[in-house]
């Protein structure tokens, strides 16, 4: 922005903001537009201001076509061509647009925005989007964590303490997801779900159901497919400190007269920590990055931060759209680990005593 | 709970049961003669395993998929290993800040990592090489490696290693003999997700294989317009029949 | 471990110059793209001995701007939607089509751009299971009738194709859709139409879902891309395809700027839309050519019935433009409206 139009801002800092700027400003305007048609770099400042306001980069285009036309005094030329060149507000926009830094795309990020004066305020409500995204996607991977330590502790529990060749056979099961991709498992779960799927008809079967149950494009059905692909990741670093622990311990609680459930949690449990730390860490911060899943088996209204943060950067081309959401989806990872590790006492995720 | 009680076996039965049915459900249909989805499959074919070895792309890309998988397997363990006892041993200050950093790539979104890599590889000749992809997906894998092990780590008494030393047994005598079979199971975990890593990535290879190197992510997010065939539900039956083999292989091997 | 690193710095060095590779071409993949590699590559391999390497992306153009950005271009050729070319073009990463290496005359309106030859069309349009459901709407009043044609109905997940079809519902001619969708007042009619039938909508993410939820039951009547409703009639589905409810724009081949292999990239663009081996394509795959000679062939649109190509005329262009200064701004307040 700041290389495309050098000369404009430069004509524009002078103004005081009232009225229209100056003829000088109009004529750098038209000069450096056309040059940048020219040397196609026009997209950089137009994609910029469409941002900030729908429609400018019609605006831009348009007179950066026509410039090469147009006369001087372009004061009266521009607005002749298009009457928003005599509103000031345009060129404030284009003002505010090139300084070296803007907060735009953070405040964007949070549903906020700024006037063309500068004051911060929140967007309309019919484009009040992303504080739902990230509350709906912390949400989410919070139910998804706790789903996948409970279900998976059981489980390491298990295969730790099975003998081979059974326990080789059940972490095996374990594995089965990882030898196909995300996108296969979610075809297969739409297959299960659908209306006349197995599922339904298990339960019409044993009567659980009168008529076939909505389950595809249900929350339902996105944290069933999204624990499924995750459940492995919490399993493993389970499994990793579980058959490592020293048995003894377990027998000793034992012999002491503790009781199954005493010996779980007084000896078992706490033992396991770290792996469950391991374990639900890894799967918390996969969740919170995951999309998808909930875009093939969710619902309208179970669309997650990080499928708009992919299509920002990679469909929209808006980086610094996707860089914004990215820095709030980091910062509020990295306060729920840190209000894990101190909720567990100071075992951090990674098992590093602080 | 020297023998895992039947609540623990039933609950871990079920559990797997879930982990399974849809894999299982992927097999069934990766038979079914026609390409829509639907339970049960009107009849048994082998067409889209026909398509698999028929087409030169799949086969392509199965075996450049498990060559990067397995290389980048590798690097990440033997790295991520490292870097987890160096951290675990070591005593100083910014120990914690170290973690995650190094844990950062797994939160990062990958396009944002891919795109940061691509810019970096090119000044250095490394864009679209096979050595750069496996690197790419090392930078990824490397934090699955180190959680995993700085958990096993966790329950690893120091003390052993210098009972070692004060036995004689230099550092990497007791690193092999000590240190690395009491975390064996937390390195193996970490090898297998940086493989499954590697395996399901498509970002990072978009951006940093080279025109040549097909993989089968790239070969399954094929055309958003065209049809999809159930080719993919074949290679992943493969694959998973193939790891089924293989475990039975080293569990024969082990028995001998 | 220092020996695995340098095995790796290794092979990198002795990787071979990236200016002595060939050209290559980057598609959609896919069996379209097994077909363009026997018809369209292969043939311009053996008329001018020029070797072709082809690939496939997911038409994300993020790699391809990163590789201009980088100057390290690895792609030459590639197949892109009509509003990443428009915008790329803008932005100088595709190069300007050599007008002299690439006939312009023989495209159809719209077929040549700046910087894209058009390659191939593509659309959506309402279809139906004529097992589970004999009658259907055939427009797109009728679509919107959800008492007279009872059912969920299920439309691309985004405000692009979802906002003009809404229009539609509520009336409006499709030669006034974009004019009434870019006033305030049209966009709110849009908005207002589609909250009247929400509970009846459903939205899908990616391309093979629609024939999934129209084959499952889940849905009575979908929008959906015309290429894969046609190939699942063609493989025996007993589905009904409405030509009077198509949406189509093109896609285009385009040079990435900075390409070392340009010159040759145009003459593989002029290859590739010319009339022989197009003809030879849609041969193999139902394509719909936006080369004026092939689309209009009475041979080739009697070969393939549910050719794009033969029913375009009562279908709506969609507008790249309207999309390009509209889209950020319609996009969001369409996911903000999904999410209420």
């Amino acid at each position: 922005m700041a290389e495309t139009l050098p000369r404009t801002r430069a004509a524009l800092a002078a103004w005081d903001g009232r009225d229209l700027p100056p003829e000088a400003a109009f004529a750098a305007l038209a000069d450096e537009l056309a040059a940048a048609l020219e040397e196609r770099r026009i997209g950089d400042v137009s994609q910029r201001l469409n941002f900030e306001q729908p429609g400018m980069r019609a605006l831009l285009l348009r007179t950066a076509r026509a410039a090469p036309r147009l006369a001087a005094p372009y004061a009266q030329t521009l607005p002749a061509l298009d009457a928003r060149w005599s509103e000031a507000e345009t060129w404030k926009l284009i003002r505010r647009a090139g300084g070296p830094t803007t907060s735009l795309y953070l405040l964007r990020a949070v549903d906020m925005t700024r006037t063309p004066d500068g004051e911060i305020r929140a967007v309309a409500p019919d484009q009040a989007v992303f504080v739902t995204l990230f509350l709906r996607t912390l949400w989410v991977s919070l139910i998804v964590t706790v789903a996948c330590v409970v279900l998976g502790w059981p489980v390491a529990a298990a295969i730790a303490a099975l003998r081979p060749p059974w326990s080789s056979a059940a972490l095996l099961l374990v594995l089965v997801p990882f030898w196909s991709s995300v996108m296969v498992r979610s075809t297969a779960w739409f297959a299960l779900l659908q209306r006349e799927g197995p599922i339904n008809d298990a339960l019409l079967l044993l009567g659980l159901a009168d008529a076939p149950l909505q389950l595809v494009g249900t929350r339902f059905a996105v944290l069933l497919a999204t624990i499924h692909v995750l459940l492995p990741v919490a399993i493993l670093p389970m499994v990793g400190v579980m058959t490592r622990l020293d048995r003894r311990h377990l027998q000793a609680a034992a012999s002491l007269g503790a009781s199954p459930w005493l010996a779980f949690r007084r000896v078992w449990l706490p033992l396991s920590l770290p792996g469950v730390a391991a374990g639900g860490a890894m799967t918390f911060l996969l969740a919170v990055g995951f999309y998808i899943t909930p875009a093939l088996v969710g619902g309208e209204r179970d669309q997650l931060v990080a499928w708009f943060i992919a299509q920002f950067l990679n469909r929209d081309v808006n980086w610094g759209m996707s860089a914004a959401l990215s820095v709030y989806l980091l910062a509020m990872a990295g306060a729920v680990i840190a209000l894990l590790r101190v909720l567990t006492g100071g075992v951090t995720p990674a098992g590093v005593r602080a | 709970m020297q023998r895992p009680s039947g609540l623990l076996l039933g609950v871990t039965a079920l559990v797997l049961a879930f982990l399974t049915a849809p894999m299982l459900a992927a097999l069934w249909l990766s038979f079914s003669p026609t390409e829509l989805l639907r339970f049960p499959p009107p009849g048994l074919s082998l067409r889209w395993y026909a398509d698999f070895f028929g087409n030169e792309r799949w086969v392509l890309a199965t075996r450049n998929s498990l060559i990067v998988a397995t290389a980048t397997m590798m690097v990440a363990t033997a790295l991520g290993t490292a870097a987890a006892i160096g951290l675990h041993l070591g005593n100083f200050r910014a120990r914690g800040l170290l973690v995650a950093l190094l844990t950062l790539p797994m939160v990062t979104p990958f396009i944002v990592t891919a795109a940061a890599m691509f810019f970096a590889f090119s000044t250095v000749g490394l864009a679209g090489t096979l050595p750069g992809l496996v690197l790419g997906h090392t930078v990824v894998a490397v934090p699955f490696v180190l959680i995993t092990v700085l958990a096993s780590l966790s329950t690893f008494d120091a003390t052993l290693l210098r009972a070692a030393a004060s036995l004689g047994a230099p550092p990497s005598l007791a690193l092999r003999r000590v240190l690395l079979p009491r975390i064996w199971p937390g390195i193996a975990a970490g090898a297998v997700f940086a493989f499954a890593t590697s395996l399901d990535e498509f970002v990072i290879t978009l951006f940093l294989a080279g025109p040549g190197q097909f993989t089968l992510p790239r070969q399954m997010y094929a055309n958003v317009r065209e049809y999809m065939t159930p080719t993919i539900l074949a290679a992943a039956s493969l694959l998973f029949l193939a790891s089924f083999a293989f475990l039975l292989l080293t569990e024969a091997l082990r028995r001998r | 471990m220092i020996r695995v690193l340098t095995l790796l710095a290794a092979l990198a060095v002795a990787t071979p110059a990236l200016a002595q590779r060939e050209l290559t071409v980057v598609a959609g993949g896919g069996q379209l793209q097994d077909h363009m590699r026997r018809t369209l590559f292969e043939t311009f391999t053996r008329a001018t001995g020029v070797p072709v390497r082809d690939s496939s992306y997911d038409y994300n153009v993020g790699p391809i701007r990163a590789m201009v950005q980088a100057r390290n271009v690895t792609w030459d050729v590639v197949l892109v939607e009509a509003p990443d070319l428009i915008r790329g073009c803008e932005d100088g990463i595709f190069e300007r089509i050599d007008w002299s290496v690439v006939n312009r005359a023989k495209f159809l309106g719209g077929g040549a751009e700046t910087c894209g030859a058009g390659a191939i069309g593509w659309g959506v349009s309402v279809f139906r299971d004529l097992n589970r459901n004999p009658t259907g709407p055939s427009n797109w009043q009728e679509f919107w009738d959800t008492q007279r044609f009872p059912g969920r109905r299920t439309l691309r997940r985004g405000a692009r194709m979802t906002l003009e079809i809404a229009l539609m519902g509520d009336g409006v001619p499709a030669a006034e859709v974009y004019r009434v969708l870019a006033t305030p007042a049209g966009q709110q009619r849009a908005f207002a139409a589609l909250d009247r039938i929400r509970p009846s909508l459903h939205f899908w993410t990616g391309g093979q879902q629609p024939l999934e939820l129209v084959n499952a039951g889940e849905v009575a009547f979908a929008v959906g891309f015309v290429g894969r409703t046609a190939n699942a009639i063609r493989g025996g589905a007993r589905l009904d395809l409405n030509w009077d409810t198509l949406l189509f724009s093109y896609d285009y081949w385009a040079v990435v700027r900075g390409s070392p292999n340009a010159a040759n990239g145009m003459r593989l663009i002029e290859h590739m839309t010319n009339p022989a081996p197009l003809r030879a394509l849609t041969e193999l795959w139902p394509i719909n050519p936006v080369t004026a000679e092939v689309a209009n062939d009475p041979a080739v649109r009697a070969r393939n019935p549910l050719m794009m190509s033969n029913h375009q005329d009562r279908g709506l262009r969609i507008d790249t433009e309207f999309w390009l200064d509209q889209g950020p701004d319609l996009e969001q307040r369409f996911a903000a409206w999904l999410n209420r």
